[in-house]
């Protein structure tokens, strides 16, 4: 204690860089450094085109992943974002194909019922799981494990599997493979959606209730936390985000799929804990998130473009979490006192 | 005194709903049988329960297995792909034995060392992971279910390993050990009958409630916490290789695909059976509930010519429901 103040009073320029290192952790200097790395020996990673294809599909892990953080600081899961992806595609290509047929060339109408219709599919399922996480208090791995095979099934009913297609052209071609000022729409999406979430947990009532709910349940709701509203608010605001990055991706494929991104769910996650977020609730950023986000498809794209073996990346990919993760507990367990 | 008759009214009514409670699994088991009987008849024919009971042995096997961990608080998601693993890397070894025209007890060995092995070593690698570094079984299992995944498509090259030797099914599938009872039947009988005496009867059986109920409490207790929540995760996945070795004898081939829904049905039929998501609770026979009741179900369903994707969500409504259930059972009593 006495050694530590005269320190803490002159800290010189090392300790300070430390100190900058303790409150951002490993991951943004992981992440300079593999793009630094990438760039002097991948030839075609900085090409324009690279660059593009990385920040798409990018974007949509970060928006997903910025709801699946939301529920893990509640301390739930949500297990049936994979689902509510393909389930926000196939209803919203549905509607704008119906849409078209009941009005057909009111491009603007279409679009935005199918939207609509979308948005509302997710939020749905978002529904069902906070209110049997919050009213019917059961284990939030076994209820989206549920609604997550209802969704797929539903999905899979609407269209029996077929892809869907007829969606207006200025959908597709506009918001789903067109570019605004030089980037990918969905870049702009996901990035308004990242400085919403980020404002929301650093300036509202909510994001601080958020943090309290996961770090103690109970003394958050003896302090008068409406715990339950909050809850089902986090599992609501997750689904909506996955349907968002679903119509994402059903704009760029230019049909409405039943079987997309199975993969979305456990990447998700994964960058979620990279990011730090804790599996037992209370911590998470969601500026590390969309960093671990990037982090996980920097490298699968390296990984495309030194042509590994996708099978092989996925065994990478799985070394690449639990190793992150082990990292930080010896780390935390060098640091913590006891 | 009518306070005291109502309080007693309340308290029997109370004992009903209990008792319905704690029955709830198998009287629906009897209620779904006899009503898809009134549609389908065929449900209750011999060959038909027969068959019913044959399936529902590899789901039983597979429960159990994540029952282990699931008691202790914890779940494995990696165990789809590991049987897809073992089943993969035990054909191969038993194929390729079998070209150089090794003897029969050759091959089966070496496809057995083969695939417990590989279970042994998903289980060193969970259980390391979970036990001596406290990483969350969610991450550790995420990861080792992509790393298996892997695993499985390259060395197989993705597609099917086909020619596993008949002497091989034989011994794990279509053979005759006991006259009247199948293989696999047999296999599930010596396997609830060894793991009920493991949990029951062994010290590490009861620690792993113990663990499971209150983790703290059994470190303060001088439990070897970890050695026996790393014993666990062994366990679990040599248990799952096995079941992944059943299956590449019904099937004749090492599938890489094996495992695809495994991993949400053991830990469903587990759930439904009872075994906690919060550990410490339930147990062998809660798991041959849960195994019977998710076989019945699916096969009820098929009679009733219920198309897969309505099955699908009723699957998953079922799940939701029994969650529900096992909450008011416990809260209950």
């Amino acid at each position: 204690m006495s050694q530590a103040l005269p320190r803490a009073a002159t800290p010189s320029f090392s300790q300070r860089l430390l100190r900058v290192y303790d409150s951002v952790g490993f991951l943004p200097v992981v992440l300079v450094a593999l793009v630094v790395v990438l760039a002097l020996f991948v030839p075609r990673f900085l090409s324009l085109q690279n660059v593009l294809n990385v920040l798409r599909s990018s974007s949509y892990l970060v928006i997903i992943s910025a709801g699946q953080m939301m529920v893990l600081i509640v301390g739930g899961f949500d297990l049936s974002v994979g689902a509510v992806v393909p389930l926000a595609s196939v209803v919203s290509a549905l509607t704008m194909v119906w849409a078209n047929g009941v009005a057909p060339g009111q491009t603007a109408v279409v679009v935005l019922l199918g939207v609509l219709a979308g948005l509302l599919s997710g939020l749905a399922v978002g529904l069902v799981n906070g209110l049997s996480v919050a009213f019917l208090r059961v284990s939030p791995f076994i209820v989206t494990l549920g609604s997550m095979s209802i969704a797929t099934g539903v999905a899979l009913l609407l269209t029996n599997g077929i892809p869907v297609y007829g969606m207006p052209k200025a959908y597709v071609d506009g918001f789903g493979r067109g570019l605004w000022l030089r980037l990918p729409p969905a870049v702009y999406l996901a990035a308004l959606i990242v400085a919403l979430v980020w404002f929301m947990q650093n300036f509202t009532k909510m994001g601080r209730y958020l943090y309290a709910i996961g770090g103690n349940f109970h003394a958050a709701t003896v302090s008068g936390v409406r715990t339950k509203t909050y809850l089902v608010l986090a599992y609501a605001a997750c689904s909506l985000l996955a349907a968002v990055s679903g119509l994402g991706l059903t704009a760029q494929i230019g049909s409405g799929q039943a079987v997309i991104s199975a993969q979305l769910t456990l990447e998700s996650i994964a960058a979620a804990v990279i990011a730090g977020v804790s599996l037992k609730g209370g911590v998470g950023r969601v500026e590390m998130v969309t960093l671990a986000a990037f982090f996980l498809l920097i490298l699968t794209n390296a990984m495309d473009l030194l042509r590994v073996d996708p099978r092989i990346q996925t065994i990478f990919l799985g070394l690449i979490v639990v190793f992150a993760v082990a990292l930080e507990e010896i780390a935390r367990r060098r640091t913590s006192v006891d | 005194m009518t306070d005291a008759a109502l309080a007693s009214d309340a308290a029997q009514r109370r004992g009903l709903l209990d008792w319905l409670l704690v029955f709830s699994l198998p009287l629906l088991m009897i209620v779904m049988e006899l009503s898809v009987y009134a549609f389908a008849p065929r449900v209750l024919s011999l060959r038909n329960v027969v068959n019913v009971l044959d399936q529902s042995s590899y789901i039983f096997v597979f429960a159990c297995a994540q029952m282990m961990v699931i008691l202790t608080r914890g779940f494995d998601l990696s165990l789809g792909a590991a049987v897809s693993t073992v089943s993969v890397a035990s054909a191969l070894a038993m194929t390729g034995l079998a070209k150089t025209g090794s003897p029969d007890a050759v091959v089966v060995a070496a496809g057995l060392a083969t695939g417990l092995g590989v279970g042994a070593l998903v289980g060193l690698f969970n259980g390391g992971f979970v036990s001596w570094l406290a990483i969350n079984p969610f991450v550790v299992t995420l990861g080792s279910l992509n790393i298996c995944l892997g695993l499985s498509t390259t060395i197989s090259g993705g597609s099917p390993v086909f020619n596993v030797p008949d002497v091989f099914s034989r011994l794990f599938y279509n053979g005759v050990l006991i006259p009247g009872v199948s293989i696999p039947i047999t296999i599930a009988i010596v396997i609830a009958v060894a793991l009920y005496f493991l949990l029951n009867y062994t010290i590490f059986g009861r620690s792993l409630y113990i663990i499971g109920a209150n983790p703290r409490a059994a470190r303060v207790a001088g439990l070897p916490s970890r050695r026996y929540l790393f014993l666990a995760y062994l366990t679990c996945s040599l248990l799952a290789a096995f079941g992944g070795l059943m299956l590449t004898a019904r099937t004749g081939s090492g599938e890489p695909n094996l495992g695809g829904s495994l991993m949400l049905e053991s830990i469903a039929a587990a759930v439904i059976g009872g075994v906690s998501l919060q550990g410490g609770v339930g147990g062998v026979g809660a798991v041959v509930f849960g195994a019977l009741f998710v076989t019945m179900l699916s096969n009820s369903m098929d009679l009733l010519e219920v198309g897969g994707y309505i099955q699908q969500i009723l699957l998953g409504c079922v799940l939701i429901l029994a969650i529900f259930l096992d909450r008011l059972r416990r809260t209950r009593t």
